[in-house]
């Protein structure tokens, strides 16, 4: 365990953040200690060189004053004043060797007792030899006798002094060495240490980075087939996915989420914004509902929106969220988008298939009803009044009269038997129709024709419109008019001449909402006004199912069937058909087929 | 039943039946008085009058414009005064659906229109002598759709 805890420590980059640290300290102490090593030898080369300079310049001093004590005493031998110029000259600069002097130990308080005790000596001694120049010829022998012994043992003073001056100086240059040599004995073996130290340390660094850097090779190799892999099962499974992270408001899109949209990859920034805009109006409240649901509840959200492509297809899509929290709390919400368009459509279709097996069920249900009731109803009446004939009258007949009635009960019971057979039939055939491009013009004009006898009795005006050309079944078309403006006759106002105003238009979006139509196709809207009489609004409904009558039927003959093939029809052509009316107002019918 | 004569109320739109109907109560042997209503909403006022007597037995024809049989039998059932009348389904249809609809409803007894006038008669009469005691309070599938 605390193999694997140390073995993850030399893994974490802390571990390298610790090493650097340490070592740039170990540098940092280097470098401070050879500078001040450095500055120590410096310091004491200039001392060596002052010393040396100090002991030079109290030799130059001693040699000028020798000279000057040569040129004196050669004057004074030969009386030549030739020897006078060494002398002078001597005079003239041992002033600038002692001032140099003067300088170079200026810091030193012992040296400079020292030297001005020596000046002082100097001054005696060329005191003295000023004398002995400046009266050659007065003074006697003994005299000069006794003033050159006294100048030698002033001069030998001199020499003591400086080589008292001298001593000192070399005095001073030993203890510096030895004090540099002090100081210095340790610092290499402490700089060497460290430099040791540092070169583990940086060898150790190397081999942790050498080392880090192929398993981030290895990991980035892995990364990249992830991500070939990852973008290509996109591709194949027509799904995509994205990360929101939470602290740093941060999107990231997958390439085939741009595809899903229309546009090439990483084309626009990445956000909310820009991916809402995309987004269906009417869906885009479902996509900020499940956003909220996945902050607040930490749920799981799966949402079913549309997508509005670049080019303007329409894309349905899946898209399941979730809200991750990873070990230092950074909130990210990760999400897959799959393009369901096809599943959604082919649901679609099956489920518009559903309805229509349904509904022709229903159909079929209530043709057996008409089949069974309304059909034999005439026919059982019929047959009953046979009966009663049969039993009270036959034998106040005539013979042919007999035989007749004999004919009639045989064909009631025929028909009564077609009817069954019909009905057999109708269970077991089910129409098949084409739909064709057709010019729906040419079927109202036919539906005209149809009814031109009664519109000429009616004294009928019609108001048309052009109409479009559409994907229909041409003969039930034809019925839906012939239908509705012969409904429209029927139940006109006595005394009042019918008009009938047929209009037609392409529908735009808002008025599909109207309908509630959830399909994005486009339909035509078809109304049919008439100024008869009109019925109650609460059987609008009512009338347009099979055999349904408003009026009874010595008023008005019919057989309750016309309308109900009216929506029958708009059904076979995915189309809506409705009516509003006022008692007394006259009728709408309104029926809407896909453009 | 032991009144002098049975009250009969026929509910049917079609004039022929109306007649035929009460045709055939003039040949059964049996005291009775019948009444007819012309479609559903004519039966519906009938029995929502007070003064009007409620018949023993209401004879309801299904396919009637503006207020269909059925919709007159769920009223009926709903209504706490005629709730408990005696009702016969008198329909040309022997549709599954529509008897299947009328008994869950609430209807006695269903008889389909004969297109024999001697049936007729018959059915009606057996009609009448039901033992409606017994074919009020214990409804019963199986004897539902009256037939010879």
């Amino acid at each position: 365990m605390n193999i694997m805890n140390f073995k993850a420590f030399f893994l974490s980059s802390s571990f390298l953040k610790i090493i650097f640290t340490v070592a740039l300290f170990a540098l940092i102490l280097i470098a401070g200690i050879s500078y001040r090593h450095t500055n120590a030898v410096a310091e004491s080369g200039k001392w060596v060189i002052r010393t040396h300079e100090v002991q030079k310049e109290l030799e130059q001093l001693l040699s000028q004053l020798r000279d000057a004590e040569t040129g004196q005493r050669g004057y004074i031998i030969t009386k030549d004043s030739v020897f006078l110029e060494p002398y002078n000259k001597a005079i003239a600069e041992y002033g600038k060797s002692f001032s140099s002097v003067k300088n170079l130990v200026a810091n030193n308080n012992q040296q400079q007792i020292n030297l001005n005790a020596l000046s002082k000596l100097i001054q005696l001694r060329i005191s003295i030899l000023d004398s002995n120049l400046s009266t050659p010829y007065q003074i006697n022998t003994s005299v000069l006798k006794q003033r050159m012994l006294r100048g030698k043992l002033v001069m030998d003073e001199i020499r003591l002094q400086i080589k008292v001056m001298d001593d000192l100086e070399n005095k001073y240059l030993s203890n510096r060495k030895k004090n540099l040599e002090k100081e210095s004995y340790l610092t290499p073996i402490f700089t060497l240490l460290l430099v040791f130290f540092s070169i583990l340390i940086f060898l150790f660094s190397f081999l942790k980075i050498n080392n880090d850097i192929g398993l981030l090779k290895k990991t980035n190799e892995e990364l990249k087939i992830n991500a070939e892999t990852m973008s290509q099962a996109e591709e194949i499974g027509d799904f995509s996915n994205w990360q929101w992270n939470l602290a740093t408001e941060k999107y990231i899109f997958s390439d085939n989420l741009y595809r899903f949209l229309g546009c090439e990859p990483q084309s626009f920034e990445a956000n909310l914004e820009n991916f809402l805009s995309f987004i269906h109006p009417d869906d885009r409240h479902l996509l900020i509902e499940g956003t909220e649901k996945v902050l607040n509840e930490g749920k799981t959200s799966t949402h079913i929106f549309r997508i509005i492509r670049k080019d303007g297809e329409i894309v349905y899509t899946k898209s399941v969220s979730k809200l991750l929290t990873d070990a230092i709390g950074k909130k990210i919400v990760i999400g897959i988008t799959t393009n369901i368009t096809k599943d959604y459509l082919h649901s679609q279709s099956l489920s518009e298939m559903n309805k229509e097996l349904a509904e022709s069920n229903a159909e079929l249900s209530s043709f057996n009803y008409v089949a069974s009731h309304d059909l034999q109803e005439p026919l059982r009446k019929i047959q009953t009044f046979i009966s009663r004939i049969a039993d009270n009258d036959l034998q106040n007949m005539s013979e042919s009269g007999r035989e007749y009635f004999i004919k009639i009960e045989t064909a009631t019971n025929r028909m009564r038997q077609l009817i069954n057979d019909l009905l057999l039939f109708s269970k077991a055939n089910k129409a098949e129709s084409v739909f064709e491009e057709t010019d729906l013009n040419i079927l109202l004009e036919n539906a005209k024709q149809e009814l031109a006898q009664i519109i000429d009795e009616k004294n009928a005006i019609i108001h048309e419109v052009t109409l479009p050309t559409l994907q229909v079944i041409p003969f039930q078309i034809q019925q839906i008019f012939t239908n509705l403006i012969s409904n429209s006759l029927k139940y006109s106002k006595p005394y009042v001449k019918p008009v009938i105003d047929i209009t037609c238009a392409l529908i735009d979006e808002k008025a599909a909402a109207d309908i509630k139509l959830l399909t994005n196709k486009k339909y035509y809207k078809f109304t049919f006004k008439d100024n008869g009489l009109g019925f109650e609004q609460e059987y609008a409904e009512k009338i347009f199912v099979l055999f349904k009558r408003l009026h009874d039927s010595s008023a008005y003959p019919g057989t309750g069937i016309g309308l109900s093939i009216c929506k029958k029809i708009i059904d076979n052509h995915s189309g809506f058909i409705n009516t509003q009316s006022t008692l007394g107002k006259g009728a709408t019918f309104t029926f809407y087929l896909p453009a | 039943m032991n009144k002098d004569h049975t009250k009969i109320l026929l509910a049917d739109d079609d004039e022929d039946d109306r007649m035929i109907f009460t045709d055939a109560f003039k040949e059964v042997k049996i005291n009775t008085k019948v009444d007819v209503v012309k479609d559903g909403n004519e039966l519906m006022d009938f029995l929502k009058e007070p003064e009007n007597d409620l018949p023993d037995v209401l004879f309801l024809d299904l396919n009637m414009p503006c207020k269909s049989g059925v919709e007159c039998l769920a009223e009926i059932k709903s209504d706490e005064r005629l709730k408990d009348m005696a009702i016969v389904i008198y329909s040309t249809s022997a549709s599954e659906k529509d008897i299947e609809d009328t008994f869950v409803k609430g209807a006695n007894v269903y008889l389909q229109k004969p297109s024999d006038f001697g049936v007729l008669k018959k059915l009606l009469s057996e009609v009448i002598i039901m033992n409606w005691q017994y074919q009020t309070s214990g409804l019963n599938r199986d004897n539902f759709l009256l037939s010879l």
